[in-house]
């Protein structure tokens, strides 16, 4: 059994390898990485695509690159955009944070990032909206007292901005976290706790409409799960774990499992399994359109061989 | 005063002038586009099977549909897949449509589509049977959550957006078909072309929902969404359509009609009709009837079938059974 698994791990990596490989020939001359096939670089993808390729072999040279047209990337405010060529700030100032800290780049350039990330905050954190959530609008269920992250400025917060600002102003304060960190950290976590679907598990954060329950997401519901995973296991905890673990083995869509297998590892849950249905899927790279999917497969499969891009200090 | 009041004074005094303001201005039309007659086919099908192929290139060769020689996107509605709920468009229904556009002679056909709730697309396409029923036609599908962006001054000026970015593949086709799943819709009152549209509005920068474009108001988006990106033709899906809490947690409905028009207004004026709602209390509907194309039905061609006389009407949240037509 030991074998079987040693030499599946093995495949495993070396077949995120070759999804590296495929990585490194679908960069852009600009230096990061577009969604699909075109010029357009993405920081979404960029920043996945720098965390992929680090400890891939030769992968530390390109991702070098990467990192090179990211930080030329980032605001004078600290925020980064969704896309090369724009500039308002946008969620992926989060994952460049998590990007930035982890590739050791300066202290001026995460510092700003980070102060970026604590002064966003979802439209309903205004007391006016606050009030309307409360009073015209109480149809989603939510809480607006519990307030995280949006996906660009002027809207409401939503799970998945919100998992990874936790994520990365977590790793970004472990060792000295001000209060406005903790603060916005702890209100971020109440406003997943808030969001979370009758079953367990999250979707993009409407966890109801009009008194019926909807449905969670595999993807948010990883994310989400990762923000948690130093917290105490709570019952809501579990049961979207359970969801999760319960979802992995039915997973055929590669992005979906890639990040189910990211997070049940912070959990401790088994994905040998789940790594080598990952690895069947993604046999073919050249099948994989998506360079996101492509660079979140090779973290998936690369899961517990080396460091984890999304784990928190314990 | 403290900063909350102030805060409230001042956030009432601004709101005060804007209402006065609103009062005063003209219009925030786009260019009037509208033909002088538009046509509109009610099509009977009871079911999703092989013969909807011939069903609809008989229907659009009657129609006269000129694809000749163009780049043609059909855009249909896929928001996330639940078991036996008639949230998209069917996936039998898109492949049919692509290949009877191939055989009236478009150079090229692509699907695209960026869903607004569920992040995953390739698994939204996978799990509605789209990617088995595209891969055997080999027609290709884009998803413009992730399309490259190009961004654009919006051709009306309802929502003060005032710019978009929009996907490439979007902008560079010549030919935009429509087609929605008629549904009821939880905030609009019904999801049809129009709303549809809200679907090129791509979750790459403005996330999963597209939130910013509902606190610009959604009538108000959907108006300047189509007014840039301008709809050739729908192919509405009713076959089996939705109603209740739309446009996921709604109910069933047997329409058995599938709504072919050469005008988004048209179209959907017809399909409220069908759904025994009146069109003229939707706002954006009656708004675009102003300038994106036709409303009044003495401006609308049916071609073969007409609107039945008496239709139960599709049931509605209570905060819109105002659009209810009661005979």
């Amino acid at each position: 059994m030991e074998r079987t698994l040693k030499n599946g791990s093995v495949t495993n990596v070396s077949r995120a390898e070759v999804l590296c490989q495929e990585l490194e020939r679908r960069r852009l001359a600009s230096g990061g990485w577009a969604y699909l096939s075109g010029a357009q670089a993405s920081v979404e993808v960029t920043c996945l695509a720098i965390l992929g390729l680090l400890g891939a072999v030769d992968g530390d040279i390109t991702a070098g690159v990467g990192l090179r047209s990211l930080l030329e990337w980032q605001n004078a405010d600290g925020s980064w955009p969704a896309l090369a060529g724009d500039s308002e700030g946008s969620w992926t100032t989060s994952l460049a944070l998590i990007t930035v800290s982890m590739t050791g780049s300066s202290r001026e350039v995460v510092d700003r990032a980070a102060r970026s990330l604590v002064e966003t905050r979802g439209r309903e954190a205004h007391w006016l909206w606050r009030w309307k959530f409360k009073t015209i609008d109480r149809q989603t269920g939510i809480d607006p007292d519990k307030f995280g992250w949006p996906w660009i400025p002027g809207s409401t917060s939503w799970v998945i901005p919100t998992a990874f600002a936790i994520i990365a102003l977590k790793q970004f304060s472990a060792c000295n976290r001000s209060g406005i960190a903790r603060r916005r950290i702890r209100t971020g976590i109440e406003m997943l706790v808030d969001r979370v679907c009758v079953g367990g598990g999250w979707n993009a954060g409407n966890r109801a409409a009009y008194g019926m329950a909807l449905a969670p997401h595999e993807e948010a519901t990883a994310v989400a799960l990762m923000a948690l995973q130093d917290e105490p296991r709570t019952l809501l905890i579990e049961k979207s774990l359970d969801w999760l673990r319960h979802q992995g083995p039915i997973l055929h869509a590669v992005s979906s499992l890639a990040w189910t297998i990211l997070s049940l590892f912070l959990f401790g849950a088994p994905v040998d399994d789940l790594k080598s249905r990952l690895a069947v899927l993604v046999s073919d790279p050249s099948n994989v359109c998506n360079n996101a999917t492509l660079a979140v497969a090779a973290l998936g499969l690369r899961c517990g061989e080396t460091i984890h891009p999304f784990a928190l200090i314990r | 005063m403290n900063s909350n009041r102030r805060q409230f004074v001042t956030t009432a005094a601004g709101l005060a002038g804007a209402a006065a303001t609103w009062s005063v201005m003209p219009r925030p039309y786009g260019p009037d586009v509208r033909k002088e007659t538009s046509r509109v086919a009610i099509l009977r099908a009871e079911g999703y099977s092989d013969a909807l192929e011939t069903l609809l290139l008989g229907a659009l060769s009657d129609f006269g549909l000129n694809v000749r020689g163009r780049n043609v996107l059909l855009k249909p509605n896929l928001v996330e897949h639940i078991p036996d709920a008639p949230v998209n468009t069917n996936a039998k229904l898109i492949g049919a449509a692509a290949s009877c556009i191939l055989r009236l002679g478009a150079t090229r056909v692509v699907v695209g589509e960026g869903p607004g709730h569920e992040r995953d697309t390739e698994m939204v396409v996978s799990e509605t049977g789209l990617e088995q029923e595209l891969r055997d036609r080999e027609i290709a599908f884009v998803d413009l959550n992730r399309d490259e962006l190009v961004r654009a001054r919006t051709k009306a000026d309802y929502s003060g957006l005032g710019r978009l970015w929009l996907p490439k593949t979007v902008l560079g086709a010549d030919f935009i078909v429509s087609m929605p799943k008629i549904k009821t819709h939880h905030w609009a009152g019904v999801t049809l072309s129009l709303k549809n549209m809200f679907g090129i509005v791509p979750g790459m920068k403005y996330g999963w929902p597209k939130n910013i474009l509902h606190w610009h108001g959604i009538h108000e988006s959907i108006l300047d969404v189509c007014a840039t990106v301008p709809v050739d033709f729908v192919i509405a899906d009713g076959i089996e359509a939705m109603e209740g809490n739309g446009p996921l947690q709604g109910q069933l409905r047997r329409l058995g009609r599938i709504v072919l028009a050469d005008d988004p207004v048209a179209a959907d004026a017809t399909c409220a009709r069908l759904m025994g709602l009146d069109p003229r209390l939707i706002f954006h509907i009656e708004e675009a009837g102003r300038f994106l194309g036709n409303m009044d039905q003495n401006r609308i061609t049916m071609v073969g079938e007409r609107l039945p006389r008496n239709t139960e009407p599709f049931r509605v949240l209570p905060q819109f059974q105002h659009l209810q037509i009661r005979v």
